[in-house]
Formats: C-alpha cells, sequence, structure tokens
C-alpha cells in the first residue's frame, strides 16, 4: 500500500508556495532543529537509517560524519541532476513541494555547520527550476535564509545552479567540477568530497529526496521514521514507475515494499493481454530482473544487492513480452555512449564498442562470439575507472545478455528480432 | 635520553611494503607509482608523468593489493604499512590487457607511417601485455588527423590516447592554457581554443610526454626514423640556464634535443628555442676545413696546419712588438677547460694582458621568462668571467677600439661564438676587425663577412657536443658535456689550439676518432624516456 509520509501534502493547492506549505505545518521542522545541538541533529538522522536516495544507498549521517573538524567553510550541495534514465522522482518534489526541500537544506546544512548550499538542478528541468528559484525568493523574504535564520544566530545562504544536461553532473565529483565551472568530469577519489570537494573545501552532496526526508527525522524522530520499512532499508521512498504498466507514475512505498506489488497495485498491472517479461528496479544502470527474480523482489536496498542488482534512485521500469531485449539494450548502450565523460579509458572507448557490439546483432552483421564479446568488455569495464557510469553502462549490458541470451542468439542466427520478427538486415540495406 | 626520544619524533613514518614480492621501506604518503619509479620497477602508465599532476585516467597502472577484490590505479594509490603490491600477478596482467586494449581499438594502428614508432608507448606496452589478436571487429572512430596546434606542434586526434598530459603541461608547467579536451566519450579530442595557437616557447615539451604519436613536432618529423637515434647526454648551449639534454644523431648529423631530466636544473622540461640550438651543429652550417683569406683570395688548409701557421706569425708578432701587440677577443659560449688554456697562453707564454670580452646581449642578460628561458645567451658566461678575474684581466672593449685605432694590436685572435644568431653584432664588429693586419678567427660555424677582412684566417673548433668540458650556468653550478658525437673531424678544440699557438707539438691527428665514434653504424634498440 502507498504510504504517504513525504508526499502527504503534495496533491495539496498551494503547497509549493510559502503559505500553503507553512499552513500544513511546514518550517516548524527547522524551527525545532535551530533548538537542537547540530550533533544531536546528525545523531538522530545517524539512528533513522536514512539511506542516501540518489542511488548509492549510503547512509546519510554517516557521510555526515565524515566532514573534518577542522574549522574549514563547508557547502553543502543538492544533486537535483536526475538523469538516470526512468527516474523523475525529484521532479515531482521540487514542483510540488519545493519548500520541504529547502527546509531539509536548512536542516542540514544548520548540522553540519554549513554557511552555503548549491541546488544543482539538472539542466533540462526548466520547470521545476523556476519553482524551486521562486520558493528560495520566499525562503529569503521571510527570514529563513540568510543572516540569523529565526532568530537563531545561524547564518545561511543558497543558491540555484544548472547544469548544461549532462548526465555525468549527476555524479557527485562531475557535478562539482561542472559547479566549479569546469568541463563537467568527475574527480580522481581520493580525496573525497567530504574531505575536499568544491572549491577544494569539505563538502556534502545530498540526493533532493534524502533532504526531504531529513524534514521527518526531525518532525517525528528517529524511533518513529524506522517504523517504516526494514531494518537495514527502513523509512518509504519515492518510485518512479514507468514503462508497460497501467498507471505509470511517482510512488511512495514502504522500503521492502514487493516489487510485483507496485507493479500490479500501485500501477494498475499490465496492459490486458501482455505478460511480464522483466524489470529493472532502480535505474537504467541497475542489473535487470527476469519475471522468476522480479515476483520474488522486494523494494530495499539488500534484497535487491542479493539478487546482483540495486535499488538505485527508485526508477522502476516494466518490461512486457512484446519487447525485444536486443532492442533495449541497443537503447540503452546509445545513451552511456553518448554520455561517457571520456575520461577513463576503459568508459571512454568500452561503451562505444557496446553499441556497436549490439548494433552490429541488431543489423544482421552480428556473430555468435559477439554476445560474447559483449559480455567479457563489459566486465572489464566495470571497478576499473573514476565514477561509476563504467559499471553504470556494463551492468545493463551484462545482465540483458546472461538474462536474455536466447533472443541474442535468435537475433544473431535469423537476422531479426524473436519478439519483433523485425528484419533489421533487410531494413539496413 | 631526551635527544633520542626527540630524534624519534623526528623520524618520519617510513611503511614498509612489498612490491612484486620484494620487501620495501618508503616514506609516508608515497603513492604506489612513486614506490615504483624510486625502487625502478617497471610499471605500465600513459597518463603519469613525474612532472604533472595526477589525472588517473589511462587506467594502465592497475596493481593487485592484496585484500582489494579489485585492482587498484598505482599512481593514486598511497601506500599504508604490510601493503602487498603486485603488477606481475595474473589479475593485475589481466587488468593492464584490457586497458591496453580499450586504448587501441579506436586508434588507426598507423605505425608504418607515424614518427612516434619506435618510442611508442603503445608499442612498447602491447610487447609486454598484449601480443593478442584483436577483438575490435566494428568500424573505428574517424577523427581530425594533421591539425596545425601552432608553429611547431602537428596533431593527430585519431591516434591521441586522451592521456592529457598535454593538456597538464599547458595548464600547470607553462601555464598558458592554450589545449583542452572538447568532447565527450569516444568523440573526445584534444584541441586549442577556437584555434587559437599554440605557440609558447615550451610548446615542444608536449610532444616529448605525448606517450604516442599524437603529438609530433614540425621541426622532427619525418626526418628520421627513432631507431637508427643514438642519443647522449650533453647541455643546453641556448642560454645560461644550461637544461640538460638528450642529443639525438646518427652518422647524418643531429637531428634533435630533448630535455633530460635534473631536478638543479631543468625539471622534465627545456624550451623550444633552445631546441633549435642543435641547427648549427651540423655539417651543413660548419666550418670543416681551415681558412685563409689574404688579399681578397681564400685558401683551404687543415686547422692544425692553419694553427701552427698562426704559432708562427704571433712569434713574429711577438719578436716584433711585444706581447702587447697580440690581442684577444673572447665570447661566452666555450668551456672553462678552454678559457683556462688560452688565457694561460696569453697571460704567461705571450705576457699579453689584451683580452676582451666581447658581450652580446647585456642589456637582457637578466631577463627570465620565469620557467627555463634567460635572457644571457650563452652557456658560460659564469664561467668567463671567474677566468677573466682570475688571471686579472680587465680591460673594456672601449680600450679595445682605442689601441685598434692606435695600430697598436698587429693580431687579434678572436674566439668567434658557436651560436652566431645571438650575435647579431658580429658584422659591426668585423668592420672594427678591418684595420687590423692579422685577424685569427677561431669559429665552429662559417661567418660570413669574413671575406671582407683584408686578412682573416679561420680555423675551425669543436661545438659543445664534439668536446669534453664544463660550463657554469647562471646559479654558478658547474656542468659537465662530453663527447656524443663528431661531426667535424678536423676541428680542434680551444685547448688543442692554444696548444699549438704556443708552438708545442701536440699529439693531434685529424684523423682519431673521438671516444664513442666507432658504435656509430651500430642501430641501438631505443627506448623513448618515460
Amino acid at each position: 500500500m502507498e504510504v504517504k509520509h513525504l508526499t502527504e501534502h503534495y496533491d495539496k493547492d498551494g503547497y509549493a508556495t510559502i503559505k500553503g506549505y507553512q499552513k500544513l505545518g511546514g518550517y516548524e521542522n527547522l524551527k525545532k532543529a535551530l533548538k537542537m545541538k547540530p550533533l544531536d541533529i546528525i545523531n538522530e538522522v545517524k539512528a533513522s537509517g536514512l539511506r542516501g536516495r540518489g542511488g548509492a544507498g549510503f547512509p546519510t549521517g554517516v557521510k555526515w560524519g565524515f566532514l573534518p573538524n577542522n574549522g574549514e567553510p563547508r557547502y553543502l550541495l543538492c544533486n537535483a541532476d536526475e538523469g538516470e534514465p526512468g527516474t523523475y522522482k525529484d521532479r515531482l518534489m521540487m514542483e510540488r513541494a519545493p519548500h520541504q526541500l529547502i527546509e531539509g537544506m536548512i536542516i542540514s546544512a544548520f548540522a553540519i555547520g554549513s554557511p552555503k548550499s548549491y541546488i544543482y538542478i539538472r539542466g533540462e528541468y526548466f520547470y521545476p527550476k523556476s519553482i524551486v528559484e521562486k520558493a528560495l525568493r520566499e525562503a529569503y523574504d521571510n527570514g529563513l535564509l540568510g543572516k540569523n535564520i529565526l532568530g537563531s544566530g545561524f547564518n545561511h545562504d543558497m543558491d540555484i545552479y544548472s547544469g548544461a544536461g549532462a548526465y555525468i553532473c549527476g555524479e557527485e565529483t562531475g557535478m562539482i567540477s561542472s559547479l566549479e565551472g569546469k568541463k563537467g568530469q568527475p574527480k580522481l577519489k581520493p580525496p573525497f568530497p567530504a574531505i575536499q570537494g568544491y572549491l577544494g573545501k569539505p563538502t556534502i552532496v545530498n540526493n533532493v529526496e534524502t533532504l526531504a526526508a531529513v524534514t521527518l527525522v526531525i518532525r517525528d524522530g528517529a524511533a518513529a521514521f524506522r517504523k517504516q520499512g526494514t531494518e537495514k532499508s527502513p523509512g518509504t521512498k519515492l518510485f518512479s514507475l514507468s514503462g508497460n504498466v497501467v498507471k505509470p507514475g511517482n510512488y511512495e512505498v514502504p522500503l521492502g515494499y514487493k516489487l510485483i506489488d507496485l507493479i500490479n497495485i500501485e500501477g494498475g498491472g499490465l496492459k490486458p493481454g501482455r505478460k511480464l517479461k522483466a524489470v529493472i528496479p532502480g535505474g537504467s544502470s541497475a542489473k535487470i530482473l527476469n519475471k522468476e527474480e522480479s515476483e520474488k523482489a522486494t523494494l530495499d536496498y539488500e534484497c535487491l544487492a542479493q539478487m546482483d542488482t540495486m535499488l538505485g534512485s527508485g526508477a522502476v521500469i516494466v518490461i512486457d513480452d512484446t519487447n525485444c531485449m536486443v532492442d533495449l539494450l541497443g537503447v540503452l548502450m546509445h545513451f552511456y555512449h553518448h554520455e561517457s565523460c571520456g575520461q577513463c579509458t576503459p568508459c571512454r572507448e568500452g561503451t562505444g564498442w557496446l553499441e556497436k557490439l549490439v548494433n552490429g546483432i541488431k543489423s544482421g552483421q552480428g556473430k555468435l562470439q559477439d554476445i560474447d564479446l559483449i559480455e567479457t568488455v563489459a566486465r572489464n569495464m566495470c571497478g576499473r575507472t573514476i565514477c561509476a557510469l563504467s559499471d553504470a553502462a556494463a551492468f545493463p549490458a551484462m545482465s540483458f545478455v546472461l538474462k536474455f541470451r536466447d533472443e541474442f542468439e535468435f537475433f544473431v542466427r535469423e537476422g531479426r528480432s524473436k519478439i519483433k520478427g523485425t528484419s533489421y538486415a533487410k531494413m539496413h540495406h | 635520553m631526551f635527544e633520542k626520544v626527540a630524534q624519534k619524533l623526528k623520524e618520519p613514518l617510513m611503511p614498509k611494503c612489498t612490491i612484486n614480492g620484494k620487501e620495501i621501506e618508503v616514506k609516508d604518503g608515497t603513492t604506489i607509482m612513486e614506490a615504483f619509479y624510486q625502487k625502478e620497477v617497471p610499471i605500465a602508465h600513459y597518463c603519469y608523468h613525474p612532472g604533472l599532476s595526477i589525472a588517473g585516467v589511462c587506467r594502465l597502472c592497475m596493481v593487485e593489493i592484496e585484500g582489494m577484490p579489485r585492482t587498484q590505479i598505482a599512481c593514486n594509490t598511497k601506500i599504508t604499512e604490510g601493503m602487498k603490491i603486485s603488477n606481475v600477478s595474473d589479475k593485475a596482467k589481466d587488468s593492464v590487457k584490457w586497458a591496453l586494449d580499450f586504448h587501441l581499438i579506436n586508434h588507426p594502428l598507423d605505425c608504418p607511417i607515424c614518427d612516434q614508432a619506435g618510442e611508442c608507448g603503445l608499442q612498447e606496452q602491447y610487447m609486454h601485455f598484449g601480443k593478442y589478436e584483436p577483438e575490435m571487429g566494428q568500424g573505428k572512430v574517424k577523427k581530425r588527423k594533421v591539425v596545425d596546434l601552432g608553429e611547431r606542434v602537428v596533431l593527430d586526434t585519431e591516434r591521441c590516447i586522451l592521456c592529457s598530459r598535454c593538456v597538464r603541461f599547458t595548464d600547470e608547467v607553462s601555464k598558458t592554457n592554450e589545449l583542452g579536451i572538447f568532447n565527450r566519450g569516444d568523440r573526445s579530442e584534444v584541441g586549442t581554443f577556437q584555434d587559437k595557437p599554440l605557440n609558447n616557447n615550451y610548446s615542444v615539451n608536449t610532444v616529448d610526454i605525448c606517450p604516442v604519436g599524437a603529438l609530433t613536432a614540425k621541426d622532427f618529423r619525418f626526418k628520421q626514423r627513432v631507431w637508427l637515434l643514438k642519443n647522449r647526454e650533453s647541455i643546453c648551449t641556448g642560454c645560461s640556464t644550461g637544461c640538460n639534454v638528450n642529443v639525438y644523431f646518427n652518422k647524418g648529423g643531429v637531428y634533435r634535443l630533448k630535455p633530460k631530466y635534473n631536478s638543479d636544473v631543468n625539471g622534465h622540461w627545456m624550451c623550444d628555442k633552445g631546441r633549435d640550438t642543435y641547427k648549427h651543429l651540423n655539417v651543413e652550417a660548419r666550418l670543416t676545413k681551415g681558412k685563409k683569406t689574404e688579399e681578397g683570395k681564400t685558401t683551404e688548409c687543415d686547422a692544425g696546419e692553419l694553427a701552427k701557421q698562426t704559432a708562427q706569425l704571433i712569434e713574429k708578432i711577438k719578436k716584433e712588438g711585444g706581447g702587447d701587440s697580440i690581442g684577444l677577443i673572447v665570447t661566452a659560449q666555450y668551456s672553462n677547460e678552454e678559457y683556462a688554456a688560452m688565457f694561460e697562453l696569453f697571460k704567461i707564454k705571450l705576457g699579453s694582458n689584451n683580452v676582451f670580452y666581447w658581450i652580446n646581449n647585456q642589456k637582457t642578460f637578466e631577463a627570465f621568462d620565469g620557467l627555463l628561458y634567460r635572457g644571457d645567451k650563452n652557456p658560460n658566461t659564469k664561467g668567463l668571467l671567474r677566468a677573466l678575474s682570475k688571471c686579472k684581466f680587465d680591460q673594456t672593449w672601449d680600450k679595445l677600439e682605442e689601441k685598434i685605432k692606435a695600430k697598436q694590436l698587429k693580431i687579434v685572435v678572436v674566439l668567434g661564438p658557436e651560436n652566431q644568431e645571438v650575435y647579431p653584432d658580429i658584422s659591426e664588429k668585423l668592420k672594427l676587425l678591418n684595420s687590423v693586419d692579422n685577424v685569427v678567427w677561431l669559429t665552429t660555424n662559417q661567418v660570413l663577412g669574413t671575406e671582407l677582412l683584408k686578412s682573416c684566417w679561420q680555423i675551425p673548433v669543436k661545438s659543445t657536443i664534439e668536446k669534453s668540458g664544463t660550463y657554469i650556468n647562471f646559479k654558478g653550478l658547474e656542468q659537465k658535456i662530453k663527447p656524443v658525437t663528431n661531426i667535424v673531424s678536423g676541428a680542434l678544440t680551444l685547448t688543442e689550439a692554444a696548444a699549438l699557438f704556443a708552438g708545442d707539438e701536440i699529439p693531434f691527428d685529424s684523423k682519431t676518432p673521438v671516444k664513442g665514434e666507432r658504435v656509430w653504424n651500430e642501430f641501438f634498440h631505443h627506448r623513448g624516456d618515460l
């Protein structure tokens, strides 16, 4: 069942404005937080077990704890560069509840002692950006940002920055490079952002949903937050359901919810006559699940990790039996080839190679050994680069070939899709 | 006791680790790559360069560390106590093999027409880790070729492996920021901003550090295959910095100079102007025989023979007019040993104090570009000044002009500049010398205009790369030069010339090969720097 915690008031008119937000209890959590000790907030967040909602699922409180205590200025960055194919939850949050994000950010900034934060919004998100901008202005006008916030003595400034629309700028160090005015390329780690991030200063990067969820932790306390979800994945999370379902959309469910229920109950099931074939559970970078796995899977970090895939950003892409997997992999490989930043050799060259291999099969020119080669190339792209884009390209390639090998082999043998019957070879000539 | 404790506290942490099974100790904070360098254990890498920041992008320096599930890059991983590192384990080798394969799939593999062949990082690592059948059956990415980057450098973006060394060089060393990597993914290309040219005085360093044939020097490309070249150390004579260089040569002459690492002088780099100094060393520019010009007629003879004739002439003049009628003009382009020999001859044997210092561009002597290039365009100004003051030769140039006008000097010996380009006043000096009866010009190169003199004997002398000796650079560092090759075999060193002028019979034989000449014709397997 859908549990509306974060999204409780999302459907209410005027919730995006400060008046509407405050009417429904907005900024009360901030008032409460400003009376707490920053360390207590960090400990509360730690105790809540809140995990990063951007994709990696790293415990937020632990991340905050990495900041050095050397008196250097530190930055809080909100990662709103929502680029993972299939994901559109942050957009909803920014459009419907920008003040929730801003409130969460001020609380987080207060907790880590940051005087300045940025919201890095995806280049294509013109509309959400305009709404957040407006909300930011309202927050300033109401003394919620700037000097001496609500008389607490805490100063904090917030700004918005927009990239040019590169997927790689959603990677935290790529985002920092972009924010610094450089080419959006991930930075070599170590040093990690918490030690040396934006402008070489300690920096915390959190996802929109993570920062918004901080308000819940403050409002209800860690123990109440933990009531939802599982032991290791507490709380609720927004899932962006897309693909071949009757009712695609964002749904907030507790972590540990059954994947198949999300599809059938919230998503309204598949279209009549269609059969479930596969699900990508956590954005296009996650390894694909076949029908049997999808039916068993629960939406939490540990179960999906056990199934050798990941919860990721919570983008659930449902694939029914009318889709050709070779075709789909081609789409994904094109995406990663296009988005690789080109720094590290395995990713720069490997993403292009993978796309060429899949396209070779799609054009009827493929050989059987190409299927193995896709797997080998992808395997050798894993874990050997600065950031995870290389892995993100390799995971779908490896899992598609592993789980739907028959479709690839059919394509090579027959020169046409097993599902669609289209002969690309003929189209090609 | 307290001293001992204090000493202990001062001692830096020295983590122990093993590299390929061998235990070593390194300073705290050392990266694995640096440890490999220090212990001279070979490790594959392209983007790492000891003179630049860490990029960590080529992913070739993969090593296996015990206890870590994945191979790690050596260039950005710091050594911790007890680390067990290997770059020869199967896992490490497989990582390197694949990193190399990713480098090669879109590489044009045009080695037969590539200037880098023979000193190419890709070729070298392929021989270590590759030697497999290529699996890439798809079309390669096409990119720009023969991109004219500037006055000295040409770029082939298809050969480029995007290690970013050149970009980091222009960012961090020359600080001119001309280069950048444009576009994304496998469409990435090195280029200049809005095709603004790469025209700084250090541009060819980018060619040196390019591990592949992407950046080539216009001056060197298509001139010679590198495996037909030998290299030896020498000192650049372009200015008073005295950059350490490797001279690349074969029997056809010298083809290029490349910087040789010296942390006290030039680090890893040298300037473009310094690289041009090899040009006047080759035989085409050189004076190969003694030249006698008398009353408009020029005859050629052996250098040693001409030196002996000079000795007789000097003796005659000394008898007639004493040491005071003999003069010497010196430039700061010779070695300390040569000055010593020449000055000893004048001071003691000839009893002359007529030694005059020909200064070329004193106004710019103090100029410095902040990196390497200095305004003093002589390799040994400090050495010359030291020798002059030791012999108490303190006559000014005005005095020379005075003495020439007064017809006091019957013979003037000139130690002409090796690099005449930096002596723009050469014709002016010739005009002055025209009123001297006898001019003996010792020179490495042909001097334009000497035939205008009434009487001029030109004696060929050896250049920097043909002799031994020492130069003292701007900061007083004495650096050795050794014979690299022999270009004009009949030429004398000033030491030899001084001995001959003194009337000594020296065992001089123009046919004696310079040490090392024997190996000229052998083709060495050549390894490029880094």
